[in-house]
């Protein structure tokens, strides 16, 4: 006698047909992307990802696409349209086939059961498969959460763009720097997702994975892939490159704008899952009930985390390494067994029952597996915080560094003009004195020479300056070495004239000579007139000559091999003069009268500066190539830059803030300490495996008191509390450790320093510096992350049925 | 209408694939403050009986009535609850739960309504005096005899004064002299607070003693 129930039947022949229609559909889409060229790029663009996605496209295109291709002898006369279309349809209809092998077995023939027609258990009845409400939430609420990201990254900070690229604006739209409207709108389109997540759970009172996973994947997942293809496919640029501007922009500061939209997807996909756990746990048994006192007294008593044994213990692990600790714990357990021993054989001789029973209370300390398993996991969690807070903070001392000395050569904003001098200069200052956040000006020529001293050539970016405002927007003025002065480039006869060869540091200079005219000894104007036919005519002995002024770098004066009241020729290719194979470069004999030390060595090496003047004769220009800016708020140089545009009545001036001018250097920084963060988080990750493997260990352990909870009223939701309450326990007491140990290690580079060798890393110490918010978001991050790997063994927990625990004896 | 009534309930076990009926329609009507034993052959399905009876188990089909209200059409929470406020539970063994005291142990099921702790406590502790162990309050399962952690389970199953009480031979792990102060704990809230009592028991002193005795074969509930 069977029962009346009706399993699933397979029908393999349409089930494996409709997979191979729906597989040739998804090549036939593949092969219509592929037309417009962007297939091979979407997998490239991936190759790198660490999302694993690249291995599945490139095999499927390997295994599918490339063969379809090749068999195509010659393009067919079809667009991709056609094969859009095609491909859509095999798809649909496979998967329509395939769903049609999936049918209901008949009703079996042979008589009811004695139960059939008693009324049936009310919950079976109203028990359903799929719920398209939730598909609804779930799907809707990503979409909407990108929809809403992107609108909002938009809107907020729309004011600035349109500014920045020289539109009539009013100043409307709320004019937030790009990053931080970015962070409001990803709030706010977390939130919306985390909400979709908890409605749609608490609609259906179940997980609803499968409602999930459609969801995300039909109506998710495209916004991401044509965010990606955006860049590749000129079509989707023409249509919707203008409307996602603001998008691709803060994306683009990462440098790998993929990886910041897949990173917010995920994010998104993150919030989704955690809201959909949410909503369950607070309303999926039928009520919403978010009170947690209990469960966390339950919770306590079943890991006891935060006992100082164990959290001091874990500290000294992360602070000291493994082995130190563990040598001082075996020597106190030592000492310890030995005196309880002595203890209790005493005892033993005047009262043996006293002494069985302190040996019971003894043996009662000894821990359990499950308590090993927790320190294990706090450890874990410890350790993976502690490493994402040091190796951040250092490369974001590192950055600041860079910052600092790129900021300390260059301005934080250039004002200049799209095609042409400014002759108008002085006039420009005044009204860019006027912006409120600009603290000061200078203006500036700069362009590429060649700089040439005896016997040795080097190209480098030279730049006039006006010695009187550059003090006002960069630190050269306190770079400058002892021996030269930034007054000398204004008033170069300030200058003593080296006399004599016995000058410091140049001994290679004085041998030459020396060599090339053995009887001359004592004769150093010979000497330097040996050297002008490079220079051309020459009637005065360079030496005595005033020549303009020239500051240049430490490493490049070390290279050139000259020292402060040294001659150098500066040697420009754009010469105005016509010679009898074209345009005559030009020269100009230059002293050297400061040499400066930013500590940068590519500026040290490549930047000379000269007087404003000399460079306008020197390159004829009139007034100035740009005008450097110094703002009060670092930070905010994007913004008091579009003021200043503003201020100057748009086009054709522009201007440019610092990281605009070195997003490349930026971006590439930011990009690293991105991926760092993400391999780190690899080892949140692995311990969050093992709070996975705790959490299990202690439902299974806790069986029968989950079945005695629930006996005694604790509703389902209810039990998966007090297991995410665990979890999350260990998650906090990890991430608190590690927080602590992380900012003492921080705290030790800083004060004691570790010393790098100034030869390779051009700096004394490892920099640190602690940036709150990414120090808080590692500590955030792995409390989450444990949240989530509890979810599976909490849930578990909560199906014991009450009656399966209570038999198990 | 009665009290608790059972309609009709079908309960089955697969073992090995095979299905075992266990209760074939069980039908039966308890009135309040009944002291009722429920007797039968071992394997018969008394433990699954008073399962369903007390939420713990869903039945295949047929319903649980209380006070005319189908207990299983509510939803998890409100079973729970029910449970919670309703229904107390002694099992064979104690089921305390060993990471707790006594006192936290019989103070559970109030602790779980989330109730003032300070007065859960007070009553907790009364309970306690009252099954004899005024002296054990801050013991854990683990430091109690047998007998004692049997009187505290019981504590714990009466500690929100519930309609129903439910013992799966709450006697059966324990000498005879000890059942016998367990059997007159039960018969004395059954008079005193005027719960229905449910005992399942292999005691045929003990079912005889009681005022209703019902017999639980092949599948189903007759008065013996």
């Amino acid at each position: 006698m069977q029962s009346a129930e009706r399993q699933t039947v397979y029908r393999w022949g349409l089930v494996w047909s409709g997979a191979l229609v729906a597989f040739g559909g998804a090549v036939l889409l593949g092969v219509a992307v592929s037309r417009s060229n962007a297939w091979a790029e979407v997998s490239q663009a991936l190759g790198l990802s660490v999302m694993g996605w690249a291995s599945l496209l490139q095999s499927l295109n390997a295994l599918a696409l490339v063969p379809a291709e090749l068999s195509l002898k010659q393009p067919l006369p079809l667009s991709g349209t056609q094969y859009l279309v095609a491909g859509a349809l095999a798809w649909l209809g496979g998967w329509g086939l395939l769903a049609a092998g999936l049918r209901r077995a008949p009703a079996p023939t042979e008589g009811p059961s004695p139960a059939a027609g008693a009324p049936l258990y009310p919950r079976l009845a109203g028990y359903r498969d799929f719920y398209w409400s939730t598909l609804g939430a779930y799907g809707g609420g990503i979409l909407l959460a990108e929809w809403a990201l992107i609108q909002l990254q938009s809107l907020l900070s729309s004011g600035a763009q349109s500014v920045a690229q020289g539109e009539a604006s009013g100043g409307s739209g709320l004019q937030l720097a790009p990053p931080w409207a970015f962070a409001v709108s990803l709030l706010v389109a977390c939130s919306i997702s985390f909400v979709a997540g908890a409605i749609g759970a608490a609609r259906a009172r179940r997980l609803s994975l499968p409602e999930a996973t459609i969801g995300v994947f039909y109506l998710g997942l495209p916004i991401p892939i044509m965010l990606t293809l955006l860049d590749r496919v000129p079509a989707l640029q023409l249509a919707l490159g203008y409307r996602l501007r603001e998008v691709t922009y803060v994306a683009g500061l990462l440098g790998r704008p993929e990886l910041g939209y897949w990173l917010v997807f995920g994010l998104l996909v993150l919030m989704l899952v955690l809201g959909i756990n949410s909503g369950f746990v607070a309303a999926g048994s039928g009520r919403l009930d978010l009170r947690l006192g209990f469960e966390l007294f339950v919770a306590r008593r079943h890991v006891a985390v935060f006992r100082p044994s164990l959290l001091l213990g874990t500290l000294a692990v992360l602070m000291l390494g493994i082995i130190p600790p563990l040598i001082i714990y075996g020597i106190v357990r030592a000492v310890e067994a030995a005196v309880e021993r002595t203890r209790i054989r005493e005892l033993g001789l005047v009262d043996p029952l006293a002494a069985a029973a302190s040996l019971n209370r003894l043996k009662l300390r000894e821990q359990s597996p499950t308590m090993m398993m927790t320190a294990l996991s706090v450890g874990g969690v410890g350790v993976g915080v502690m490493a994402l807070i040091i190796v951040l903070s250092v490369m974001s001392g590192f950055e600041l560094d860079l910052q600092k000395k790129i900021l300390g050569t260059h301005a934080h904003a250039v004002v200049s003009k799209y095609a042409g001098d400014l002759p108008e200069y002085p006039k420009l200052m005044e009204q860019i004195a006027k912006v409120p956040g600009v603290v000061g000006q200078s203006p500036f020529i700069t362009n590429q020479v060649m700089i040439v001293s005896e016997g040795n050539v080097d190209g480098v970016v030279i730049k006039g300056i006006d010695p009187d405002t550059v003090g006002s927007v960069t630190d050269l003025p306190g770079y400058m070495l002892p021996g030269g002065s930034l007054e000398y480039l204004k008033k170069p006869e300030l200058l003593t004239p080296r006399r004599g060869p016995g000058g410091a540091g140049s001994p290679m200079l004085d041998d030459r000579p020396a060599g090339a005219a053995p009887p001359a000894g004592g004769q150093p104007e010979e000497a330097e007139e040996e050297i002008d036919p490079i220079i051309g005519s020459m009637t005065k002995p360079a030496q005595e000559q005033v020549l303009p002024g020239i500051i240049v770098g430490r490493e490049l004066a070390a290279a050139m091999r000259v020292v402060v009241g040294d001659k150098v020729n500066i040697v420009s290719p754009l010469g105005t003069e016509l010679g009898p194979s074209g345009p005559m470069p030009k020269s100009r004999a230059f002293r050297v009268v400061g040499v400066f030390y930013s500590g940068m060595y590519e500026y040290d090496a490549k930047f000379v500066y000269i007087f404003l003047d000399e460079a306008q004769k020197f390159f004829e220009v009139k007034g100035a190539n740009g005008i450097d800016l110094k703002v009060a708020d670092i930070d905010d140089a994007r913004r008091i830059a579009a003021d200043v545009t503003r201020q100057l009545g748009g086009y054709p001036y522009r201007s440019r803030d610092w990281s605009e001018t070195n997003r490349n250097l930026f971006s590439a920084l930011r990009l690293e300490k991105l991926v760092m963060g993400i391999i780190l988080s690899i080892i949140i990750i692995v311990a969050a495996g093992l709070i996975v493997a705790t959490v299990i260990m202690l439902v299974l352990e806790k069986r029968k008191e989950i079945s005695v909870l629930k006996a005694l009223g604790v509703p389902d939701g209810g039990i998966v509390k007090i297991f995410l309450a665990e979890g999350l326990q260990i998650g906090v007491a990890g991430g608190l450790l590690g927080l602590l140990s992380g900012l003492a290690w921080c705290l030790f580079i800083e004060k004691v320093g570790i010393k790098l060798d100034p030869e390779v890393y051009y700096i004394p110490a490892l920099p640190v510096r602690i940036e709150p918010v990414q120090t808080l978001l590692a500590v955030v991050i792995a409390v989450l992350v444990t949240y989530l790997a509890s979810i599976y063994p909490a849930l578990k927990a909560s199906s014991v049925e009450p009656v399966e625990g209570l038999k198990a004896e | 209408m009665a009290f608790l009534s059972i309609r009709n309930v079908f309960k089955s076990y697969f073992l090995h694939g095979k299905r075992i009926d266990v209760l074939r329609g069980v039908s039966l009507d308890l009135e309040r403050g009944e002291l009722v034993s429920l007797i039968g052959p071992s394997g018969a399905g008394k433990s699954t009986f008073l399962h369903v009876l007390g939420t713990l188990d869903a039945p295949a089909a047929g319903e649980v009535l209380f006070e005319g209200r189908s207990v299983f059409s509510m939803n998890d929470a409100q079973i729970a609850e029910f449970r919670n406020r309703t229904i107390g539970f002694v099992f064979q063994s104690h089921y305390l739960l060993p990471e707790f005291t006594a006192l936290e142990n019989v103070a559970m099921p109030a602790l779980i309504q989330r109730g003032d702790r300070a007065k859960t406590y007070a009553q907790a502790r009364e309970l306690l005096e009252r099954v004899g162990l005024g002296a054990r309050v801050d013991h854990r399962p683990g430091e109690l005899s047998g007998g004692e952690a049997q009187r505290v389970a019981l504590a714990r199953a009466l500690v929100l004064k519930p309609a129903i009480l439910l013992a799966d031979e709450p006697t059966g792990n324990l000498d005879p002299a000890t059942g016998e102060g367990i059997h007159q704990l039960l018969r004395d809230v059954n008079r005193d607070l005027g719960i229905t009592a449910v005992v399942v028991t292999h005691n045929e002193t003990l079912a005889q003693s009681m005022p209703r005795r019902l017999r639980l074969a092949g599948g189903q509930v007759t008065d013996a």
